[in-house]
């Protein structure tokens, strides 16, 4: 299946919070559970301010760190967006850690974040927030579609904001979510480079499976030599006893005997 | 304390019952760590993790794990810092026997140096472990307690030094067991007792000193008749 990506249009957004409550009540999600943040950022002094919100939630990362780390499968990749099965987690928070974005959260013992309305979409409906946006920020489709969308955008941005640019093509491997920036995506506090940190490549990666492989060779390596190097070492026995070397059990029952 | 009897007059009382218990405490919260552990790292068991009980029995297991040595110390003071000071000392006998390391590991004793109570292997081995579990410990903490504060590339060198400490117990334990099963004394930590021939070979000076305090006992007790 192609992959599939959000479009999020920061110069549309209008911080009405509605992709908020319609992500939260769609979702049924929890007391204090939210899987879209709005935040507001401004810079300058007044009178000459600028500002604008930063729609936060999850960037969909093709080399996403989350499901590097993650221990049980329960954050996984498909259609090119990143799942979450909370049913699987087990609660270590390593994604919490892991994520360049900290978006990830832990609810109720268990990571938390937006799995692009998986069950929505599995049923032939749009995610929640795209289809609530009343100012056009929010779409969603094939990746290449949005890409080309975005670019539009930011183009048609870029007459009256020059520094308007689309962020997500090639952070992280890739964003599942192309965003639409009037300006430098840092001043909204969005990292230019966001990396999965190398140890956590090495940890997972290489660290892991070696160790496993090693434990497991070793085990059945000292099972082989254990039986010859046993074997070996009873001969010996067999041979000190007859040199008298030792005293052996058959010595002593002669010993009775006699 | 009751002392059990051999069950052959050809025995002798490798370790008392407190060493062997607390011995055990180790030997099984080690074993639910490990499992408990490897859930995580081998993929196919990983839905095993799920839900996280098996974190739940690692950290109740971690708990047991640590409290090894306050056991051991208050359970039998004298065994426990006859074990510190004895696997950070290692005589000449000692160093001849690691260089002959290998032939010991296939079987052969005949000509191998002399070894008191613990073998110069077996002072490497409890001497490694106590430093790789201090090291497993405290990674191990700072994961459990820290982990918000940590950072991305913090939490990682914390798992990876907890695992690299468990490969190398991994590895020892697998030595330990090897080493168990080549020279037949599991009994000793069963039943604490021995083959007297075996302890002879592989722990003469040992086996030496034991017989000349039982001598010695006995002309005491005939001396008093």
């Amino acid at each position: 299946m192609a992959d599939y990506a959000f479009l999020l249009d920061l110069g549309r957004c209008i911080g009405c919070q509605a992709c908020v409550a319609s992500c939260k009540v769609g979702n049924e999600l929890g007391e204090g559970q939210q899987y879209v943040q709005l935040i507001e950022k401004t810079h300058g002094e007044f009178p000459k301010l600028t500002g604008g919100w930063n729609n936060h939630r999850c960037y969909h990362c093709a080399d996403a760190a989350c499901v590097t780390v993650c221990p049980t499968g329960a954050l996984y990749k498909e259609d090119g967006l990143t799942r979450l099965d909370r049913s699987v987690c087990s609660g270590c928070s390593y994604c919490t850690e892991a994520c360049p974005y900290q978006v990830p959260v832990m609810w109720e013992g268990k990571s938390s974040k937006c799995d692009g309305c998986a069950a929505t979409v599995a049923a032939g409906g749009e995610p929640w927030c795209v289809r609530t946006c009343p100012s056009d920020a929010l779409m969603y489709g094939p990746r290449e579609e949005i890409r080309a969308e975005a670019h539009r955008r930011a183009e048609v941005l870029r007459e009256r904001y020059p520094n308007a640019q689309v962020y997500g093509e090639t952070q992280a491997g890739g964003l599942g979510m192309l965003v639409v920036a009037p300006d430098d995506p840092q001043l909204l506090d969005i990292p230019l480079d966001p990396k999965t940190p190398f140890m956590a490549d090495m940890w997972q990666k290489v660290v892991q499976p070696s160790a496993v492989a090693l434990t497991l060779g070793a085990a059945v390596l000292a099972g082989v030599g254990g039986v010859i190097a046993r074997r070996r070492h009873q001969e010996e026995l067999v041979v000190l006893e007859a040199e008298e070397m030792i005293e052996g059990d058959a010595t002593d029952t002669n010993q009775e005997e006699g | 304390m009751a002392v059990r009897e051999p069950l052959r007059e050809r025995e002798i009382l490798r370790y008392r019952k407190r060493p062997r218990v607390v011995h055990a405490m180790l030997a099984s919260s080690f074993l639910v760590l490990l499992l408990t552990g490897l859930v995580i790292l081998w993929p196919a068991l990983a839905g095993l993790a799920s839900g996280g009980f098996t974190r739940w029995l690692h950290r109740v297991a971690a708990v047991v794990f640590m409290a090894v040595p306050f056991v051991y110390w208050f359970a039998d003071r004298e065994g426990a810092k006859e074990l510190m000071i004895d696997s950070f000392k290692y005589d000449r006998d000692d160093w001849r026997w690691l260089k002959r390391f290998w032939s010991y590991a296939f079987g052969h004793t005949a000509n191998m140096p002399k070894q008191g109570r613990l073998n110069a292997g077996q002072k490497m081995h409890h001497a490694l472990v106590m430093l790789l579990s201090a090291s497993i410990v405290a990674s191990g903490l700072v994961m459990w307690f820290f982990m918000p504060s940590l950072g991305p590339t913090g939490q990682a060198w914390a798992a990876v030094i907890h695992d690299l400490s468990m490969l190398a117990l991994a590895l020892l334990l697998v030595g330990h067991l090897y080493f168990t099963f080549v020279y037949k004394a599991l009994s000793g930590m069963t039943r604490g007792y021995v083959d007297i021939d075996e302890a002879r070979l592989e722990h003469a000076k040992w086996v030496e000193e034991m017989e000349a305090r039982t001598t010695a006992e006995a002309e005491e007790e005939t001396e008093k008749v």
